[in-house]
């Protein structure tokens, strides 16, 4: 989860709970323009045993999400950072040849380096074969709610990538499409905005976890085909058989 | 003989306190490590803007609520200091670009499901917001009037209340860095001072005592726009870089906030500035003719649920967690205070924050 926007911390700490939530990603740019150690709201994250994903936010070069990542490293005292460098300004769209180089230099700095990219495959097996083990494709636009645009391309990059941890992040906004992308064969989703904006976060927040393990349940039970019940291939019930094929 | 008072922290909530407590036949000391000008405190920073149904927005109700009753104590307030304030009763525009109305209808759908009353809340199009607004009919053909919000120059507060101050029979020592706040008393250094009850208004200068509190960022620009002309508080939504445009007389706005859990006090980041000034831009271009005055830093004193809290203790009483409310909210905690202390009652509103303390 996302650990922005919410009304207040104590907000947020029960969103996070309700949710059992395992990796919290925290802006680094946003949170603290010089210094993250002995920050209130630093500590009340670190409080709440969970793992914690810094993020490059906010940084459009590679030169500025590596600068980025190294601080977070300090800082948080993980070498686990969640990736990004954006190319548009108001969708947020990842600049993903940026990316990719960002990450290779990362990697080979020791980070643990979890991307934030576009449902392109090409730039998601670049992303592995710098050293990423997880890719995390859009859903669509940061904050824009509109769930998963490209249901095939994700289709094609879990298809694909059989060993990567793939995770949705950005643009989920209701739990049926938490659900879908569990149902997918994600590993797992990034929620923010929809939970932190919603009138009652916590709530949602467990929504969202509920959606998950739905969809994940789903995925390992074995969804059934769809099939085209357009022509009926044998007499339906209530249908005099010489009727049927007629 | 009459009670005594040592109030530590002359921000806007120490200062009205003391104007009150006296007022009540109190005597009064007010102890501050600033100047009389009170430049470190957040109140000095602050945008006075008083805007109970904006908030609601991120607000809980209890915010509203305090602020909806402090609303109808400000005029009267204002009439009891020995200076003139800058304020003003005109409601608040919000407005957003039309690729960001979401953004408006999620304030929209947010204030109607927790709005006290109907009608504090008008839907404008384009010929409203011409007579409100001229200047912006042009960008802006849709967004929300809140016709019961005001504003103040939270300057001109600060001064009036200091001056009010001195006036009076107040013991007023600035520049006095206060040790400890203890019952009954404030201590200086190796001096203990006695009191019949001790209000620690010290903002942030509290977090040794209170390790909730936190600190909340919050950089705003003034601006001296000559050709712009705007009488209300307009709003810019928008899904990252919302604004707020205050006016205050002569030209002058003030364009805020960010909001960043941090306790840094730093100066203004570029990055802040830039989203600041391209928002106001946005709203309105005659803000690239204007002059950049002057930035201002401080943090919000907030505790995990974004609350204020009243919190008594034998002789001593802590004010704190005003958070991005103090001016919207310190009418009704002062009377919740006095109402505790000086009559040995508790207001109907005390609910909430003096029970709930428990942190
Ligand atoms: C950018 C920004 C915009 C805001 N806009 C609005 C708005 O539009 N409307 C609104 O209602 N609110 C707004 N606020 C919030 C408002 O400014 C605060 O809630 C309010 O000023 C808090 O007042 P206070 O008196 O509690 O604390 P402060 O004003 O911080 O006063 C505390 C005082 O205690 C003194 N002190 C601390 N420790 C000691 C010590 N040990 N010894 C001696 N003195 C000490 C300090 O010097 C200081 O003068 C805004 C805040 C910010 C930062």
């Amino acid at each position: 989860m996302g650990s922005a926007l919410y009304p207040s911390p104590d907000v947020m700490r029960d969103a996070i709970e309700a949710a059992g939530a395992e990796l919290v990603t925290v802006a680094l740019r946003r949170q603290s323009p010089q210094q993250a150690s002995g920050s209130r709201f630093w500590e009340l994250i670190r409080e709440l045993n969970v793992r914690v994903l810094p993020n490059t936010a906010g940084c459009r070069t590679v030169k500025e999400a590596v600068a980025t990542a190294q601080m977070a490293r300090e800082l948080f005292e993980t070498n686990w950072i969640k990736l990004e460098v954006i190319g548009d300004d108001y969708t947020l769209q990842p600049d993903t040849a940026a990316l990719v180089e960002a990450a290779d230099i990362l990697i080979k700095e020791g980070f643990e380096v979890l991307p934030y990219t576009t449902e392109d495959l090409i730039t998601a097996q670049k992303l592995i074969d710098a050293g990423c083990r997880v890719v995390m494709p859009w859903g669509s636009y940061i904050g824009s709610g509109r769930g998963l645009v490209n249901k095939f391309a994700l289709q094609t990059l879990r298809a694909r990538l059989p060993d990567a941890t793939l995770i949705v992040d950005a643009g989920l906004g209701k739990p049926s499409e938490a659900a879908h992308a569990m149902e997918l064969g994600f590993d797992a989703v990034l929620v923010n905005s929809a939970i932190a904006l919603s009138a009652d976060p916590p709530t949602m927040a467990e929504a969202f976890a509920n959606a998950v393990e739905a969809g994940r349940a789903g995925y390992e039970a074995g969804l059934m085909s769809p099939r085209d019940m357009a022509s009926p291939s044998t007499p339906t019930l209530g249908t005099p058989f010489w009727h049927a094929g007629t | 003989m009459s009670s005594t008072a040592g109030i530590v922290g002359a921000g806007v909530l120490g200062r009205m306190m003391a104007v009150e407590l006296n007022a009540r036949g109190w005597a009064v000391s007010l102890y501050d490590r600033d100047t009389e000008k009170g430049e470190d405190s957040c109140s000095w920073t602050g945008a006075g803007m008083i805007a109970p149904y904006c908030e609601l927005e991120a607000a809980e109700q209890i915010v509203t609520e305090l602020g909806v009753y402090s609303k109808d104590k400000w005029p009267g307030w204002l009439e009891r200091l020995a200076e003139p304030v800058f304020y003003k009763s005109l409601g608040s525009l919000v407005v957003a670009h039309p690729n960001d109305r979401d953004e408006l209808l999620r304030l929209r759908r947010r204030v109607l499901e927790n709005a006290p009353r109907p009608d504090i809340m008008e839907d404008v199009g384009i010929d409203r917001i011409r007579e409100l607004e001229p200047e912006l009919a042009e960008r802006f053909r849709s967004g929300l009037y809140f016709p019961f919000e005001e504003h103040l120059d939270n300057r001109d507060l600060m001064r009036a209340l200091g001056e009010t101050i001195r006036r009076k029979d107040i013991e007023w020592n600035c520049g006095t860095e206060v040790t400890a706040v203890e019952s009954n008393a404030v201590v200086i250094g190796d001096t203990r001072h006695t009191f019949d009850w001790v209000l620690d208004c010290r903002g942030l200068g509290a977090q040794p005592d209170l390790p909730h509190l936190r600190g909340v960022r919050g950089e705003l620009l003034y601006l001296h726009a000559p050709e712009v002309n705007l009488s209300r508080p307009v709003r810019l939504m928008h899904p990252r870089y919302s604004i707020y445009i205050v006016p205050r007389a002569g030209h002058v706005y003030v364009v805020g906030a960010t909001a960043i859990e941090s306790d840094n006090r730093g100066p203004i980041t570029v990055r802040s500035a830039l989203e600041l000034l391209s928002a106001a831009y946005t709203v309105h271009t005659g803000f690239a003719e204007a002059t950049l005055i002057e930035s201002s830093v401080n943090c919000r004193p907030g505790f995990p649920d974004n609350l204020p809290r009243i919190l008594p203790d034998q002789g001593l009483i802590r004010i704190n967690g005003l958070y991005r409310h103090g001016f919207l909210i310190a009418p009704a905690l002062v009377d919740i205070v006095c109402e505790f202390i000086d009559e040995g009652s508790t207001h109907p509103l005390a609910e909430g924050i003096m029970d709930a303390w428990q942190l």
